[in-house]
């Protein structure tokens, strides 16, 4: 009986112990962690723009990638459609070839010791994460595979302005998906988004045989 | 198994050696430092790492306590010891590293055990939760952009599913490690920084609390993991 008794307080006061410590709620966390990225990185005014989240990166920052509600849902897609930009020329079916050579180029805007990588201009970014041309080994697979992309769809007006806008910018038509939005992050131009265009809807384009 | 073939075992022996060498200004060895289960017991503490420290009163991660331990028990300074924490690729490799791998190396065979008692570990694991899903940058990326699903690849390179308990455990079980395509031994402070470098995200200093936030969270998913290091990585 004695034994039980005190296998019994042995317990409450574990429990009690135990209790002290709580989970913090969503807004401590919230505070508490960003206060954690202000403190966490070296560098320039103009590179620590880059830890400040944009309005749609709040929105799709869920922790254990909870669904969106719909009016966040609606709230991403409209702040998407609103900041498209397309190229001065109009023209948003560009140059295949340049466009390959673009998809196949994962380098561009890395900082190391405080410099941006020294190139002309970014790279794509699409083989990280896509399958592309056929045959094509050192290929990602975070995304859908692309190849034979125009094949499929064709090269109508319609599926060059989609394809132009879901790459400028993924969030318009699924948003939260992993796809970072190239163009409108300013990671890739306008006019590097319509080569990129042309890349997966020209016939001639490898990825299309 | 490539343990037996690991040339990261080198570092091994070297840790040992910089763990019982009476070193820095003040010339003693670490072998007063507590790493969480009393000062000089090293069997099992990295396996309960990070933790909270009453003597900083903050959670540390292994990293962390090692300059914690190095600059106020050795009187190193602490920027010297940041600024060569991260050796060159194919050089000797740094005191930080070695030390991280030999105090690691002592939980071999053991389970990751990282408990959320106190308070402000309760506190970081939170944090590390919530910076493991926060999208910034130029290319809207979080750590579960690349860590969420199964079976993935950037390139070649297979991604650890963090978000499944077998991914996370592999996490937590396999740092410090000896990276191939580098001929050194890297730890998760490395890790992070170069994940960082790839979203496109400013230099990540050593050892503050973000990092210490994303390695409390990723352990405690990974407990129960048998640690083995030095872990093997392309």
């Amino acid at each position: 009986m004695n034994n039980m008794l005190k296998s019994l307080l042995g317990g409450i006061v574990a429990a009690l112990i135990a209790g002290c410590a709580t989970y913090p709620d969503d807004v401590t966390t919230r505070q508490a962690a960003e206060q954690m990225v202000l403190d966490a990185f070296a560098a320039a005014p103009e590179h620590l723009k880059r830890l400040q989240q944009d309005r749609s990166q709040q929105i799709c920052s869920k922790v254990g990638q909870q669904q969106l509600t719909g009016e966040e849902a609606a709230e991403v897609v409209k702040l998407a459609r609103a900041a498209i930009k397309y190229p001065v020329s109009g023209n948003i079916v560009g140059d295949w070839k340049t466009g390959d050579a673009l998809a196949h180029d994962g380098a561009g805007d890395r900082i190391r010791d405080g410099k941006i990588e020294d190139r002309k201009e970014n790279g794509g970014l699409c083989q990280n994460c896509h399958a592309l041309a056929p045959g094509e080994i050192n290929v990602g697979n975070v995304g859908p595979a692309l190849t034979g992309y125009g094949k499929q769809r064709g090269n109508s007006e319609a599926v060059a302005k989609y394809t132009y806008e879901k790459i400028y910018n993924a969030w318009i038509y699924f948003p939260c998906s992993n796809m970072p939005r190239l163009g409108a992050t300013g990671h890739l131009t306008p006019e590097q988004v319509a080569h990129m265009v042309a890349y997966l809807l020209d016939p001639q384009s490898p990825i299309n045989k | 198994m490539l343990m037996e073939d690991n040339p990261g075992e080198l570092w091994v022996d070297q840790g040992k050696d910089l763990f019982h060498a009476k070193r820095g200004p003040k010339n003693v060895s670490l072998e007063q430092c507590d790493f969480g289960l009393g000062t000089g017991k090293l069997d099992g503490a990295a396996a309960r790492l990070p933790r909270y420290f009453s003597d900083t009163d903050r959670v540390e991660d292994l990293e962390s306590r090692l300059l914690t331990c190095m600059t106020r028990l050795q009187g190193f300074d602490r920027d010297q010891l940041i600024s060569s924490a991260i050796s060159a690729p194919a050089s000797k490799g740094s005191d930080i590293e070695a030390l991280a791998l030999y105090i690691t190396s002592r939980s071999n065979g053991m389970k990751v055990n990282v408990s959320l008692d106190h308070q402000k570990e309760r506190e970081m694991y939170k944090a590390g939760e919530y910076l493991f899903y926060r999208r910034s940058g130029q290319t809207d990326f979080g750590c579960v952009q690349c860590h969420g699903e199964a079976g993935k690849r950037i390139r070649l390179q297979d991604l650890i599913h963090m978000t499944s308990k077998a991914g996370a455990q592999e996490v937590a079980s396999s740092w410090p490690a000896y990276r191939g395509s580098h001929y050194v031994v890297r730890t998760m402070q490395w890790r992070l920084n170069d994940c960082v470098w790839q979203m496109r995200l400013p230099d990540l200093k050593y050892a503050t609390d973000y990092s210490i936030a994303l390695t409390t969270f990723l352990n405690r998913q990974g407990n129960d993991a048998l640690i083995q290091v030095p872990g093997f990585k392309r």
